[in-house]
């Protein structure tokens, strides 16, 4: 999946090392792709060291009655999974995880690249402004619960319930105790969190986009509405595909920010998988369990990801 | 756009007010400004907690894992982009998985793998846990050079530069937004990063800046006033740095426009 | 290109400086016989005292402490330093890990120690294995009831603490009438006074009704379902709001310090913060009332004790460790850093005046709770019972219901 892509339309190079077939055996062009291929030997060490050993030994350990304790263990074949699947509580977090994901992907990305593109104008207090829009990311989750689960009090002292009741005498709403409001209230907390960090990526890739473009457009008499739909959007491809691949990933595997601020409830209205992964597995000293489920879930949320950027591909191409 | 920052910024506003009030005049008016400057959270935690190593501690962490990672990361990206064999791709594809796997599940593979090389309870083994995140580097500036103009590349070739100039003078350069906003998110997760140290370091003296925030948290509650003022106290070098680095950014723009 | 040699030096600094302040030695222990290391559930804060005055009793050995924050990162920490060899000499056993720690022979047997004999019955039987041994050395415990406002409560001329649920609810009705927030509890976890009377019954019935549960004799149906009824009166009779299920345990103590609600669920943990936000408040705890006839009781446990990893380093410094934290000096020190209640019989701890109603319930051990009561799977059933009270808190499930979940929930996981 990785450069295919390699210039903007208009400057039409091919990829130089890999393109056209070599009738025979060419010495020099072998000696630069193995320097070439030399620039993977740092990653595939990581790669190999930080990933795949572990994972390999996570993968075995979901064979086995491994509590997490000891190192000697059992094996017990497929019984791991047979659990996991069997599990109706295992399913109390799909709905959630996926609205979660779909509802944060969808509106962090609109917001986050019109901020983008504000920031990146010269204007008095910038680097004010941006520093405020991507700090919600940094403070620790626990600070945040604390504050949120503050402004989102559902009795009328709530910093949210008094405003409202100031201004329109309506309230108090009960942000955290009704399903569906704390359900929104979650993925709201969650865009507020990330539309700066992902914005700061769009800014990124902003300055990858030659300044004349918007020249040459601007003789022509376009619009600053024409410019942003034509110019900058699709020229974000890329920015946008990476974005929405960490948004997708990181959400359905999201955990901490709705435990802080919900702890799963009301009921199992903001129950995660990951929370079922920690509550029925490791918590409970069943490592061999909460191997099988990570396994699985690592599988399926592979397969989405996969979709995601076959689908984002092809959109990519059409834009380009 | 300053008002609605602000908007966005309450919360923020929230945790550094409340640092310079004492609790009573939090539990009375928790948004209001102070009365009075009440300064004995801040004296507090310059008494108990050893700032300077701590300190110490982050930044050499944090300064290694980034520039190991952003090598690793960036020559991974130009790699793939210079070759884009069927092999290359396949790994590519493979390396994704870094963003599959719910972190918790490699967590204890990993803790007895630096046991075993003797690298646990060192700021050593941190930085080598951290350089996971080259993946994640990789994958940010790949994005980022398919969209670089390819002929600058084209001709550096031809006038016999070998790949490793092409990198280090050209494509390095050139992708310096990317570069900085990466290092600028990494710099940001390693910092504040809480998990990691908690698992692997267990000596005082090598604990990171970010472990004496959680001193104050106990088992029924927490000493919101201790941890928020010391929240503030691990975030002013981290708001320092951020500006400083978003000079960077504009730099790029000028020389993307220039070259191209 | 200077700005990039500065960061290469860095680079190179950050590489060697640890190199050369560690020497390579791994983990605890290590070749100095006169370190112990201890791994601890409580902050530095609270420890150090402790501490130095050990070292100052024992000048040959030198303490290195190191904690995490409870539970979950705690018990997760732990665990991992447990199954590579590399934890610390002690540690605290709580009640979410004694059963993995006992059963993988992680923890060495106190039972003959002597400074377990002013340890009560009650904290020693909580970590203790089923062969009698004793693994952890409790030396606190705690207990949650209700906190009254007292002036509050005179507000509306109730001078006495409620002694029966009935009369509690109806001082809810009176200070509701006279335009108070009556009483808020947090539903974020196992709620306190259904904890209290399912201890009451627990107490009448000759501590079975667990054991019942769990060998199939008896179902969670038989014992909940009043306590759920009465319980959740407090919603059915319109006395708290139904949002409360949304509240956590700041925002409950944030509204009774400002004296908008008159009672709250609290622990003696809530008593220094309540102290320092609202030093003039008048206050007093109490055990929960009672049900249908039963006692007033209290929700609640034996704090983490202190266990000797049975791999440890240096087992005699650490068992030196444990005889000095039971003396009534070591105790002086860390009832003061913490306001415990501490248990043992030659130490009486000076408590906050307002706490003293429970005290002694909680040192004789009259306390309950139900996740630690229960035999197995205590974490599922504790997430499925937290998820089941909110429910019924919205109006959403039964009593009933309720309880049926429960049982389902306990089949599924055998």
């Amino acid at each position: 999946m990785t450069a295919q892509t390699l210039a903007p339309a208009g400057t039409s190079t091919e990829v130089p090392a890999g393109a056209g077939r070599p009738p025979r055996f060419n010495w020099a062009r072998a000696r630069e792709t193995s320097a070439n291929q030399l620039f993977l030997v740092p990653v595939a060490l990581v790669f190999v060291v930080l990933l795949v050993v572990p994972l390999t030994q996570t993968f075995y350990w979901s064979f086995t009655d491994f509590t997490g304790y000891s190192a000697d263990v059992n094996f017990v074949g497929l019984s791991n999974y047979r659990k996991v699947l069997t599990d109706p509580s295992m399913l109390a977090g799909l709905g959630f995880t996926l609205a979660f994901t779909i509802g944060t992907a969808l509106l962090i990305t609109t917001f986050a690249i019109p901020l983008a593109v504000v920031l990146n104008k010269k204007f008095f207090g910038r680097n004010f402004v941006r520093s405020v829009f991507f700090f919600p990311a940094i403070p620790s989750i626990a600070i945040l619960g604390l504050v949120w689960g503050y402004i989102l009090s559902p009795l009328g002292s709530g910093v949210l319930n008094s405003v409202l009741e100031t201004l329109f005498h309506a309230g108090p709403y009960p942000w955290l105790s009704d399903d569906t409001l704390a359900r929104l209230s979650v993925i709201v907390v969650a865009v507020w969190g990330g539309t700066g960090w992902h914005s700061m990526l769009y800014l990124a890739y902003l300055q990858s986009i030659p300044a004349d473009y918007y020249e040459v457009a601007t003789i022509d008499g376009a619009s600053a509405r024409q410019q942003f739909f034509h110019i900058t959007l699709p020229l974000l491809t890329p920015a946008v595909v990476i974005s929405n691949f960490l948004l997708m990933t990181g959400g359905l595997k999201v955990f901490d920010l709705p435990y802080t601020l919900t702890k799963g409830g009301p009921g199992f209205a903001t129950y995660t998988i990951t929370q079922s992964i920690i509550t029925s597995g490791v918590a409970q000293g069943r490592y061999g369990l909460a191997s099988a489920l990570a396994t699985l879930f690592a599988f399926a949320v592979g397969l989405v990801a996969v979709a995601q950027l076959w689908v984002s591909r092809r959109i990519e191409r059409r834009v380009l | 756009m300053i008002g609605f920052a602000c908007l966005v910024g309450v919360p923020l506003y929230y945790i550094v007010v409340n640092t310079v009030k004492t609790q009573e005049e939090m539990a009375r008016s928790p948004l209001g400004l102070p009365a009075k400057l009440f300064l004995d959270n801040y004296r507090h935690v310059l008494e108990t907690v050893p700032l300077g190593r701590s300190f110490l501690n982050t930044l050499l962490v944090t300064v290694a894992s980034i520039l190991v990672m952003l090598f690793v990361g960036s020559t991974a990206a130009y790699a793939m982009a210079m070759r884009a064999s069927r092999f290359n791709r396949i790994f590519g594809a493979l390396l994704l998985l870094g963003f599959i796997v719910p972190g918790q599940s490699t967590l204890i593979p990993l803790y007895r793998m630096l046991v075993g090389v003797e690298l646990v309870d060192t700021l050593r083994g941190l930085v080598v846990i951290y350089t996971g995140g080259s993946i994640f580097v990789y994958f940010l500036i790949q994005g980022y050079i398919s969209r670089l103009p390819f002929e600058i590349i084209e001709a550096a070739r031809i006038d016999g530069a070998g790949p490793f100039q092409i990198y280090w003078r050209i494509v390095l350069p050139l992708i310096r937004p990317i570069l900085a906003t990466v290092g600028v998110f990494q710099t940001m997760w390693i910092w504040n990063d809480f998990i990691t140290p908690n698992v692997f370091i267990s000596s005082p003296e090598k604990q990171t800046l970010v472990m004496q925030v959680y001193r104050s948290v106990g088992e029924f509650s927490t000493d919101w006033p201790g941890f928020m003022t010391m929240s503030v106290v691990v975030l002013i070098p981290m708001v320092v740095f951020f500006i400083l680095t978003q000079r960077h950014i504009v730099d790029g723009l000028l020389a993307g426009s220039v070259k191209s | 290109m200077t700005k990039r040699r500065t960061l290469a030096a860095l680079a190179a600094i950050a590489l060697a400086l640890p190199l050369a302040a560690c020497g390579g030695s791994g983990g605890s222990g290590g070749s100095n016989s006169g370190k112990l290391t201890f791994f601890s559930w409580d902050g530095e804060d609270t420890m150090k005292p402790v501490i130095a005055k050990f070292e100052q009793e024992n000048p040959g050995i030198k303490v290195e402490f190191s904690n995490a924050p409870p539970v979950p990162e705690y018990i997760s920490t732990l665990q991992s330093r447990i199954l590579s060899g590399t934890a610390a000499d002690v540690f605290a056993i709580a009640a979410e890990n004694k059963t993995n720690l006992i059963n993988g022979k992680h923890v060495v047997d106190l039972r003959d120690k002597p400074y377990l004999k002013n340890v009560p019955k009650f904290n020693q039987t909580t970590y203790s294995g089923p062969d009698g041994a004793v693994y952890g050395l409790s030396v606190a415990s705690w207990g949650a009831g209700v906190l009254y406002n007292k002036d509050l409560l005179a507000k509306v001329g109730a001078t006495t603490i409620p002694q029966t649920w009935d009369e509690f609810l109806a001082l809810c009705h009176k200070l509701k009438d006279a335009g108070v927030t009556p009483y808020l509890e947090s539903v974020q976890g196992m709620s306190t006074p259904l904890a209290a009377f399912l201890g009451a019954e627990n107490q009448t019935t000759g501590d079975t009704m667990d054991k019942k549960i769990f060998d199939g004799s008896a179902k969670f149906k038989d014992y909940w379902v009043e306590p759920l009824t009465q319980w959740s009166r407090l919603w059915t009779e319109g006395l708290v709001t139904r949002s409360a299920v949304g509240l956590t345990g700041d925002q409950v103590r944030q509204e009774f310090v400002t004296g908008k609600a008159a009672m709250m669920i609290a622990g003696p943990w809530d008593i220094p913060g309540i102290r320092k936000a609202a030093p003039k408040l008048k206050i007093e705890m109490a055990p929960v009332p009672g049900i249908a006839g039963g006692k007033p009781y209290l929700a609640g446990a034996a704090s983490p004790g202190y266990a000797i990893n049975s791999k440890a380093k240096n087992p005699e410094a650490a068992d030196k460790f444990l005889a000095f934290l039971a003396t009534p000096e070591a105790m002086a020190i860390y009832q003061k850093a913490t306001g415990a209640i501490t248990v043992t019989s030659d130490f009486q701890p000076t408590i906050d005046p307002a706490l003293s109603p429970i005290v002694k319930d909680v040192r004789a051990g009259n306390v309950y709770l139900p996740q630690i009561a229960w035999k197995r799977a205590e974490d599922i059933l504790n997430v499925e019972a937290t998820a089941q009270l909110q429910l019924l808190v919205q109006g959403k499930a039964t009593p009933e219901q309720v309880a049926n979940a429960l049982d389902t929930k306990l089949a599924s996981t055998s």
